[in-house]
């Protein structure tokens, strides 16, 4: 292919074709200032024996002088020059070998303009004996990376997993000539025969399970020498991340790398009757691969198979028995097309991904299985000698069909928002090897080549279409016309709770969601455990917001921050009964919980006032303020809920008849297991109760015309009976004058005697249409006073007018 | 007594109208002023003295003694009368006087969480484009979080999305989008939804990845949505989200549930496009993903793909409110340091 672009245009060229390059490394750039130099002349240095002076060309006609150390420079010599500026990675004189940038410089009085390279110096080997000679053939000037042929330009590209086929050059390279617009020519793979020694008396391969092995093709190679790759070969693997091996593992790799057809060498003598078996694993079976670990293969494994025994995992991994090793002499190569779910599952459960099922379980090319196994051969047999038997196997049973898929012009355009003629989506088509057999202005059909198995239907031509296309030729428009059929509510019932928690002084946090065991156990039986954890301290999931917010105030006691107001809107999880109906996902309950948490100090001591503990009034105050204002009146206090292992001081709190929750104080026990030493105060409720989609507002009720009158009475009573009945009993007797009851003053002791306590209570009464008289106020108070020493046994103390 | 003289009348008043200009001065408090007017005013102060030396004048230098004593007297007078009102003034103030400098009676101040307040914005962006709202459950089952999608149960993309499993067949959910199949299934097209939550991978955690973040998820199904219009929708939010002088790029990009799939990069908004360690020197943000609805996604809802089209995107919240507030580990969002927690 021939593209005269710059390595940036093309890396965008890509990107907008759907191949993100994530990096672009210009391999050469190392060596910038580095060129090929001519060694003129050489003279001793006056001052210094072991340096010699010398003349070196670097470009036409200019000469540069260099102080050089090596015994072995000489004139006539073409040799790596380092310029000023250059940087030379690895200095052999500095203990730690640390790099440097090249100076003029005077030595022992000489001046320097550069220095004449060892390989050690240019990071090409260990070789620090004395300056790198270069062949007679390189050109003075020429820069040092080009000559060492190490001026590519390797690009970094995240393939997503619908295209597999870019997992190899060829299919990158596709979509450059496409870009632009120049023809792609694939490598040659003649391969010269040994026309006496055929294949097909040389190996013999069966595929006995043909629908996890649709085609399987091999290659014998006989009298090959095992020993390394060329250089240009080892860097190119290098470059693309592969480890160079020996010339016939690089080689199978660096086809791999081209085609995308991973394939594998076997040593072919040590395949047992020269035959390649394709079965499925026997029930139980265990196999040693090729880094040397036994494993217990999965059911239903695909394995290659030799006359006796198993020889590999088919598309995973080969095994050590019959691994190429120094000693090999002949090989058979594997091409082969595996199913790719087949190789996922095994490659799963082995829990062993490699570069091949990678590759298979994705999908390659059915299409290319013998062009790569031919590659292949023809590499070897250029590199580590060998001669290649006549003829491939290739066993194929069913080929793959060409697909063919249909698309209509104008479905493109509808799902793009786009008027691209039927003649320019033919043009992308082709562009990128899909073939198009019949183009009508209303459909267009085409065979869809095999390397891209991820084009299956109309949809996947019109993404095609839109990439190459371009995204940025899409206009960004917007003509939906708004539509306020949609049911959402602006002010649903979380954000409320949230902006009046925030507002109220409460800090929002956002807790992680999974936890240890050993704590979560504390808080339900009924725990979710996670099969597949990170690590113990993150097995099971929360099951409410109370072992979050405590959590928290752990956390936080850690940095010496004991008085907090926090709250949390999230989930708590839990198992449920498998009868239980009224779950989403059967087995699981979610619950929707608003946590509310209050700990250390209420007040602070200050100059105005002593400081004051938090206690359970604190909490009742900010859950009744809360639900006051987003449950308009429709709650109710459960008092004396009962205890839990959780909580003590607990109330229940109840939603439009729905239990929907509690506040108190955290248990002591839970306190002391979790190191906690204030006294910490929850709440936890769950607004689901609330419908959000019911719009309810607070109704109006009038303001009084008239004057409010208040009367302060106060009663001696035994202490067990609750505040709040005393209080029913007064609104209840004090009819619908009585506007308010205000509890204001509370005391025990000696003065009014063992067992009891004085209740002060505030009554305001006040008429809609009149005035009230003093004669109808000391009636209802009369009724009061009664009913509240006759129900209560109480004792009148004191009634006050204001 | 010694004899009064014209002389010693005059160098007298002098004597007084001096040392008055320095008792003036001295007068700053009720006290000094009452001492004042008990020296130079009162019946035996100072000046009805010079009156009193005044009847031993010679007859004919009374009259012109007698009107220079009256002016004093009175220039005396008004001034005093001045400066005893501005010190009544003053001592009346005084008498009322706070250290306002001492603390005030503090306040409680709450906060709302930097994610929910990154999140609230993007809700109120959508809401205003009609979207309504929805959720789904964390635990989710296997077909909505990957099978319904177009993962099939051996899917490469499978591997994209490291999952937490609690059983054979239930996760928790790995993404947002199973909230789309749910919407899907209870709802007939139009369909205009965004659909924020939590979600968990199974990653080890450290400053840049944590194993459960916040998502929102966006789908618009109707007649005629098209790939343009979803550009179009993108760029509006951006505009209303980072800033309308922001760059923005579009490129292709792979989500089983979604095709033509792309991701949505904008310029970054720390250093201006300049280039910077955040945006790893680009200049450019990715900041979400999306896509027309995959026809076999509608089919599996029971929608027909060749009546109704449709969009979906994606974003991840955490990410952006860590880049919004100059939050550099990601782990404090979920830590609860209220030291932390208070700043926002
Ligand atoms: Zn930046």
């Amino acid at each position: 292919m021939d593209v005269d672009a710059s390595p940036d245009d093309i890396a965008q060229k890509l990107t907008s074709a759907g191949l993100e390059v994530e990096a672009v490394e210009n391999l050469g750039e190392k060596f910038d200032k580095f060129v090929v130099g001519y060694v003129k002349n050489v003279v001793k240095h006056p001052k210094a024996d072991k340096l010699s002076l010398c003349d070196v060309e670097i470009a036409d006609g200019a000469v540069i002088r260099v102080v050089c150390g090596a015994p072995n420079v000489a004139a006539g010599q073409k040799v790596p020059v380092a310029l000023v500026g250059a940087l030379i990675p690895s200095n052999m004189h500095d203990p730690e070998g640390k790099p440097f940038t090249i100076a003029r410089a005077k030595i022992r009085g000489e001046e320097s303009n550069g220095m004449i390279c060892a390989e050690s110096e240019l990071g090409l080997s260990q070789d620090a004996a004395g300056i790198m000679v270069l062949k007679d053939s390189a050109r003075v000037g020429m820069p040092l990376s080009e000559y060492l042929g190490m001026d590519d330009v390797a690009f970094e590209i995240g393939v997503t997993p619908n295209r597999p086929d870019c997992l190899g050059h060829i299919g990158v390279a596709r979509e450059i000539a496409s870009a632009y617009g120049v023809p792609l020519t694939l490598p040659a793979a003649p391969v010269t025969e040994n026309q006496n020694d055929p294949v097909a008396a040389a190996a013999v391969v069966r595929v006995e399970n043909s629908a996890d092995c649709p085609r399987y093709a091999a290659r014998v190679v006989k009298n090959v020498t095992i020993g390394p790759s060329p250089g240009w070969m080892q860097d190119r693997l290098t470059v693309a991340g592969v480890r160079p091996i020996n010339a016939v593992v690089d080689v199978t790799n660096y086809v791999m790398l081209e085609y995308n057809q991973p394939l594998h060498a076997f040593d072919y003598d040590r395949l047992a009757g020269h035959t390649i078996v394709v079965k499925t694993a026997l029930p139980g079976e265990k196999f040693t691969t090729l880094d040397g670990k036994e494993r217990p293969l999965p059911e239903n494994a695909l394995m290659i198979c030799d006359a006796e025994r198993a020889v590999a995992v088919a598309g995973v991994m080969g095994g050590q028995n019959s691994e190429i090793t120094s000693a090999t002499v002949n090989i058979l190569l594997e091409s082969a097309y595996f199913n790719p779910v087949s190789v996922r599952k095994t490659s799963k459960q082995l829990g062993l991904s490699t570069d091949a099922s990678y590759r298979f379980e994705r999908g390659i090319d059915p299409s290319a299985t013998v062009e790569a196994v031919n590659r292949a051969a023809s590499l070897i047999a250029e590199i580590a000698g060998g001669a290649v038997c006549a003829g491939v196997i290739d066993e194929y049973p069913a080929p793959v069909e060409v697909k063919r898929v249909r698309v209509r012009p104008s479905r493109v355009n509808q799902i793009l928002g786009t008027a691209i003629a039927p003649q320019e989506i033919t043009g992308y088509f082709t562009s990128i090897g899909i073939g198009v057999t019949s183009a009508r202005e209303d459909e267009i059909e085409c065979t869809i080549p095999a390397w891209r198995p991820d084009i299956e239907q109309e949809i996947d031509l019109v993404e095609e279409v839109a990439r190459l296309h371009g995204f940025s030729n899409i206009e960004d428009k917007m003509v939906s016309e708004i539509d306020f059929s949609n049911k959402y509510v602006s002010a649903a019932t979380t954000d409320r709770v949230r902006t009046w928690l925030a507002d109220n002084g409460f800090n929002e946090i956002v807790s992680n969601s999974l936890l240890d065991e050993a704590t979560a156990a504390m808080f339900s039986d009924k725990l979710v455990k996670l099969m597949n954890p990170i690590s113990k301290e993150q097995s099971v999931m929360r099951p409410n917001l109370l072992v979050s917010l405590l959590q928290t105030v752990v956390h936080n006691s850690h940095y010496g921050t004991d008085s907090m107001r926090v709250f949390e809107m999230g989930r708590g999880f839990t198992v449920a009964h498998p009868a239980e109906t009224d779950v989403v996902i059967p087995g699981f309950r979610e619950r929707d919980l608003t946590g509310i948490c209050l700990t250390g100090k209420a007040a602070a001591q200050t100059w105005f006032g002593a400081e004051r503990a938090v206690d359970i009034f604190d909490m009742k105050g900010v859950v009744s303020a809360l639900l006051n204002k987003i449950a308009l009146d429709k709650y109710r206090f459960i008092y004396y809920d009962g205890q839990d292992a959780l909580t003590d001081q607990r109330v229940g709190v109840e939603i439009n008849g729905v239990y929907a929750g509690y506040f108190g104080r955290v248990a002591a026990e839970i306190c002391r297991k979790l190191k906690i030493e204030t006294g910490v105060f929850v709440a936890e409720l769950s607004f689901d109760a609330l419908d959000e989609r019911e719009r309810v507002f607070r109704q109006y009720v009038p303001v009084l015309k008239y004057p409010v009158v208040e009367r302060d009475a106060a009663f001696i009573v035994a202490n067990d009976v609750p505040s709040s009945s005393i209080e029913a009993t007064i609104r209840e007797s004090g009819g619908i004058l009585l506007r308010s009851v205000e509890l204001f003053d509370l005391f025990e002791g000696k003065s009014v005697g063992e067992g009891m306590k004085s209740v002060a209570y505030a009554l305001r009464f006040a008429s809609a249409e009149r005035t009230l008289t003093e004669t109808e106020i000391e009636h209802v108070m009369n009724a009061v006073i009664a009913a509240v020493t006759t129900n209560h046994r109480a004792v009148l103390r004191a009634v006050e007018t204001k | 007594m010694a004899q009064t003289t014209a002389q010693s009348l005059h160098t007298a008043i002098h004597t007084l109208r001096e040392e008055l200009a320095g008792a003036f001065a001295a007068v700053t408090t009720q006290a000094d002023a009452e001492s004042f007017r008990i020296t130079y005013l009162s019946r035996n102060g100072k000046v009805a003295a010079l009156f009193e030396s005044m009847k031993s004048l010679p007859g004919p230098d009374k009259p012109v003694f007698g009107k220079l004593l009256n002016e004093l007297k009175k220039s005396v007078e008004a001034t005093f009368a001045e400066i005893a009102s501005r010190i009544e003034a003053a001592s009346a103030s005084t008498a009322s006087r706070v250290d306002l400098t001492l603390p005030g009676r503090t306040l409680p101040l709450g906060s709302i969480h930097p994610v929910t307040q990154t999140l609230n914005e993007i809700k109120s962006i959508f809401v205003a484009m009609g979207f309504d709202i929805a959720d789904g459950p964390e635990i989710e089952d296997d077909y909505h979080n990957f099978e319904a999608l177009n993962f099939h149960p051996h899917h490469p993309a499978r591997d994209m999305q490291d999952t937490f499993f609690v059983s054979k067949d239930v996760l928790l959910r790995t993404h947002t989008s199973p909230v789309q199949i749910r919407t899907m299934k209870k709802q007939k097209p139009p369909i205009r939804t965004i659909m924020p939550g939590r979600v968990y991978r199974n990653e080890a955690i450290s400053a840049r990845s944590y194993c459960t973040f916040h998502q929102v998820e966006g789908l618009y199904v109707d007649k005629n949505v098209s790939f343009s219009e979803l550009k179009g929708t993108l760029v509006a939010f951006a505009k209303q989200f980072y800033g309308s002088d922001i760059n923005y790029k579009f490129r292709p990009s792979y989500f089983p549930f979604t095709e033509p799939s792309l991701e949505m990069d904008i310029s970054c908004f720390l250093c201006k496009g300049k280039g910077c360690r955040i945006c790893k020197q680009s200049g450019f943000l990715e900041v979400l993903g999306a896509g027309m609805v995959h026809p076999n996604v509608l089919r599996n809802v029971g929608i027909d793909p060749e009546e109704y089209s449709g969009y979906a995107f994606g974003m991840g919240i955490d990410r952006t409110a860590l880049l919004r507030h100059g939050i550099n580990d990601i782990r404090l969002l979920f830590e609860n340091d209220v030291r932390f927690l208070r700043q926002f």
